[in-house]
């Protein structure tokens, strides 16, 4: 469908420069940090077959409900193709089909993910993430935070951790008797707010010596508030100690880093591949990313059964937020190189001075664009003469382009 | 004027009650006249018969502001195109039935093969049912005919889950409960006054507290089958429909004679008297794909099948082996009413009329795109449409790609025919990847006795 003003499909949109630049700035504060940390960059494609999502584990039908996903070329055989709804299952299959050596791989992309939304939202999401794959344990969790952290700082935000872990909420629907099925619509409801779905749990459990609301309703601000949930209920439901042992670790961690994260007890909505820790980034009150543990993952999309754990910051909500970036850098000064007539020789003048000056490291336009905004003009003709250079400085005149670059240089 | 959507076919005589029940009578339309258009009101509204299958569509085009037709073609459009503009009114009380998911046995490849008339229900199924692999074919139709070789499962309409078991299959679930439904489009409801339609027809319906929705099994138990034997049996798909008189010509000028396909009857099944050969009587437009994924190893379709699966997937390993020189016709761009005689000369006046797409209908999808493609029609979309084409110009559409022969229809309408561009005749089709060894000599004798019945020495030898 079309939106008729602009001739794009509905739910696209153009970037302009200016806004470009400031996608460019955000991504590039991302690639700094994740250079810093170790990670290289990958890149996966926009289509993907489509039962690389449709395991039970990977994507939720409710989320495969809004995919774009349709025949291909090769669609006489029946299978369909996709594009990428998501980017941590590509690059799990990544993985298992490129990297599977059994060593730790860190992985960082910046690409786009394709989801319909309700009517007139964006259908087409920039992601940058992160991937850990490999054994690491509660170490690469918190180094995983620590990166996002850092990567947000970068863009000069003030970021905020949420934390929670698949574990926790799977524990106490599991002992009340539901289905993974179950619980993946039991955890939806939960986080749309629907408080029947605790007194149905709290009914399935008669042998709970604390209420589940201590879990859903409260928020905690740190480890304190995980010893409190265990002394509460871990008596009752013993499969919640090791989730919030789990927890417990990167929390302690987190907060002798100086962090202060929060803790949830249902957070993201990918439960269903989600495996351990879960983790949330905010800024300026926003969502800014999310991530988590998904230790089952690289198997269900064909690779041996490996940890890993990501996350993806959410490039949009990020292009708001930013303070106006100081990348890409703009140069100081600036020349607009123009010939001093319209004779082949001033025009082959002009476009000669410009290579050379641009080789001396000087922003030279020979085609002046709504954008240039020069700080200085330089004229070329084929006689001497042959620069004449205005700027600040008022007007100069050279035979020799070395030195219009020195004069430059000194302004 | 109110615009009205009809359906043909099982509803149309329950329609035909209802309207007449209301007080809002077509009695040309009860009588089952040919004509697609009918006043009513006073002229006050136009009535349009379609196919069932298109009713949905055109609602939620605009093309038509209400209509009438069963509740799970408009599932079908709402499951792939959540958005559009179809408003549910009421059940309409008639034409009760319900899809169900059915099975052969209790196996299943490990991409699970799905075939239905409704592939986008069948999708959610598919999805809902977290089957880690699966394939859904679509089809025109005799979806009830793919189990247990071409397909694990099948999602068909009937009555009850006894109407399933006649068809020789296991109902695993009734998934959607159908009858006749009003519909309107969402536009025409929220700021045209339908009030002199909708008020006698609400009046006769029944309002349910809620719409229904397609609702999966709770669990599948399909046992994940090993890797089948090498066939043995050479595997020949023959056309039921109008195509089949043709076939039987051709079959009987080749000296072939399958019992139980004799024209005017329809057996899934029917025996060949050419031994180590199986048939399989199943709808022409889908022989294409299930030859290229290796269900059967030779089909007899229309040429112009062929063409609408290759434009769509080009690179799709069937090819033609021989023209059997029958069923011949052409396919033509037609329009109605528009001053010129090319389709360039036709694109010119229209965009001189309007910025809208020029609205391109057809049973044959996606030629009608490649069509659009190549003619360099601009901004288009294509309106796929189950039948009673001839009435979709040049209200419903600007142009209309169809197959003619010999014309009559077309002065009959008054139609003219802008553009022939592609001859069909039947023909039989076959695997790039010719079958080895014994499989492979028995397809080659069955093709060279094909070909000495064909109708023309134009008989084409594959590559």
């Amino acid at each position: 469908m079309l939106d008729t003003e602009t001739q794009r499909s509905r739910g696209m949109r153009d970037l302009l420069p200016g806004e470009m630049d400031r996608v460019r700035a955000v991504e590039h504060a991302f690639a700094v940090a994740c250079r810093a940390w170790g990670y290289r960059e990958v890149r996966t494609p926009v289509i993907e077959p489509l039962h690389l999502f449709t395991s039970a584990g990977t994507l939720s039908p409710q989320t495969l409900d809004r995919v774009y996903s349709f025949l291909d070329w090769d669609g006489w055989s029946g299978e369909r193709v996709v594009l990428r709804p998501d980017s941590t299952i590509p690059a799990a299959r990544l993985y298992s089909g490129r990297l599977d050596g059994g060593r730790i791989a860190k992985l960082f992309y910046r690409q786009n993910v394709f989801r319909f939304g309700e009517d007139g939202s964006s259908r087409e999401e920039w992601q940058c993430g992160a991937e850990l794959i490999g054994d690491t344990g509660g170490t690469g969790d918190v180094d995983l935070i620590a990166l996002a952290l850092a990567a947000l700082e970068g863009m000069k935000l003030e970021p905020a951790v949420r934390l929670s872990h698949a574990g926790i909420v799977r524990a106490v629907l599991g002992a009340a008797g539901m289905t993974p099925d179950e619980q993946a619509r039991a955890y939806d409801r939960l986080l749309d707010g629907d408080e029947g779905v605790i007194d149905d749990v709290e009914s399935r459990l008669p042998q709970l010596n604390a209420p589940l609301r201590l879990l859903f309703e409260v928020d905690g601000e740190g480890a304190a508030y995980i010893e409190n949930v265990r002394s509460g209920l871990a008596g009752s439901v013993p499969a919640l100690v090791p989730a919030l042992d789990e927890l417990a670790l990167v929390v302690k961690t987190l907060e002798a880093m100086g962090a202060r994260p929060s803790i949830h007890a249902a957070l993201a909505r990918s439960f269903e591949y989600y495996s351990g820790i879960v983790m949330e980034f905010d800024a300026a009150g926003r969502r800014v990313g999310a991530g988590g543990r998904y230790d089952g993952l690289v198997e269900l999309v064909g690779g041996k059964r490996v940890p890993a754990s990501g996350f993806a910051l959410y490039v949009d909500p990020l292009v708001e937020l930013m303070p106006e970036p100081d990348w890409p850098p703009r140069a100081e000064v600036r020349l607009a190189v123009v010939a001093a007539s319209e004779a082949p020789e001033a025009l082959a003048a002009a476009q000669a001075a410009a290579v050379q000056l641009r080789s001396a490291r000087i922003h030279a336009e020979a085609v002046e664009g709504a954008d240039t905004a020069p700080t200085h003009r330089l004229t070329c003709a084929a006689d001497s003469p042959r620069y004449r250079l205005d700027g600040p400085n008022g007007e100069q005149t050279f035979d020799r382009i070395d030195d219009v670059a020195r004069a430059l240089e000194a302004s | 004027v109110i615009r009205v959507a009809l359906p043909t076919g099982d509803l149309r005589r329950d329609t035909a009650a209802l309207l007449d029940a209301a007080g809002l009578p077509i009695p040309d339309y009860a009588g089952g006249s040919r004509a697609l258009r009918f006043p009513m009101l006073d002229g006050g509204a136009t009535a349009r018969v379609f196919r069932e299958k298109d009713i949905p569509v055109q609602v939620a085009l605009g093309n038509y502001d209400v209509g009438v037709c069963g509740l799970t073609w408009v599932e079908e459009l709402t499951q792939r195109f959540p958005n559009h503009d179809v408003v549910r009114l009421c059940d309409l009380g008639y034409g009760s039935h319900g899809l169900w998911l059915a099975a052969a046995g209790d196996e299943a490849q490990a991409s699970v093969r799905v075939v239905s008339e409704y592939p986008n229900i069948a999708e959610t199924l598919a999805r809902r049912l977290r089957l880690s692999r699966y394939r859904v074919f679509p089809v025109w139709g005799a979806a009830e005919a793919y189990p247990p070789e071409d397909a694990d499962l099948v999602l068909i309409s009937a009555q009850d889950a006894a109407g399933v078991e006649a068809h020789g299959l296991r109902p695993v679930a009734r998934v959607f409960p159908g009858s006749a439904w009003l519909i309107a489009n969402r536009r025409s409801m929220a700021a045209k006054d339908l009030s002199a339609l909708l008020g006698p027809l609400l009046a006769h319906g029944r309002m349910p507290s809620r719409a229904p929705s397609v609702t999966p099994p709770d669990a599948l138990t399909l046992r994940m089958a090993g890797e089948p034997p090498p066939r043995e049996r050479l595997r020949l798909a023959l056309p039921d429909g109008h195509a089949q008189s043709h076939t039987v010509a051709a079959l009987q000028a080749a000296g072939v004679r399958v019992y139980g396909y004799e024209e005017g009857t329809v057996v899934r099944r029917p025996q060949i008297d050419v031994d180590g050969v199986e048939v399989k009587v199943v709808r022409p437009q889908d022989m294409p794909q299930h030859v290229a994924i290796g269900h059967f190893d030779l089909a007899i379709t229309g040429r112009d099948w062929l063409f609408d699966h290759l434009v769509q997937f080009p690179s799709s390993p069937v090819l033609e082996v021989v023209d059997l020189g029958r069923s011949r016709y052409g396919l033509a761009a037609i329009v109605k009413d528009v001053p010129a005689n090319t389709v360039a000369g036709a694109v010119e006046w229209w965009r001189s009329r309007s910025p809208a797409p020029i609205r391109v209908a057809s049973e044959y999808p996606n030629i009608a795109d490649h069509f659009a493609r190549e003619r360099q029609l601009g901004h288009y979309s294509v309106i796929p449409i189950a039948g009673a084409s001839e009435g979709f110009v040049p209200e419903d559409a600007e142009i209309l790609i169809e197959g003619i022969d010999t014309g009559s229809s077309v002065r009959a309408n008054k139609l003219t025919v802008l553009d022939r561009f592609y001859e069909s005749t039947n023909c039989v089709i076959a695997n790039r990847r010719r079958p080895e060894g014994a499989l492979g000599a028995r397809l080659d004798a069955v093709v060279e006795r094909l070909r000495s019945g064909a109708a023309t020495p134009a008989a084409v030898q594959g590559g």
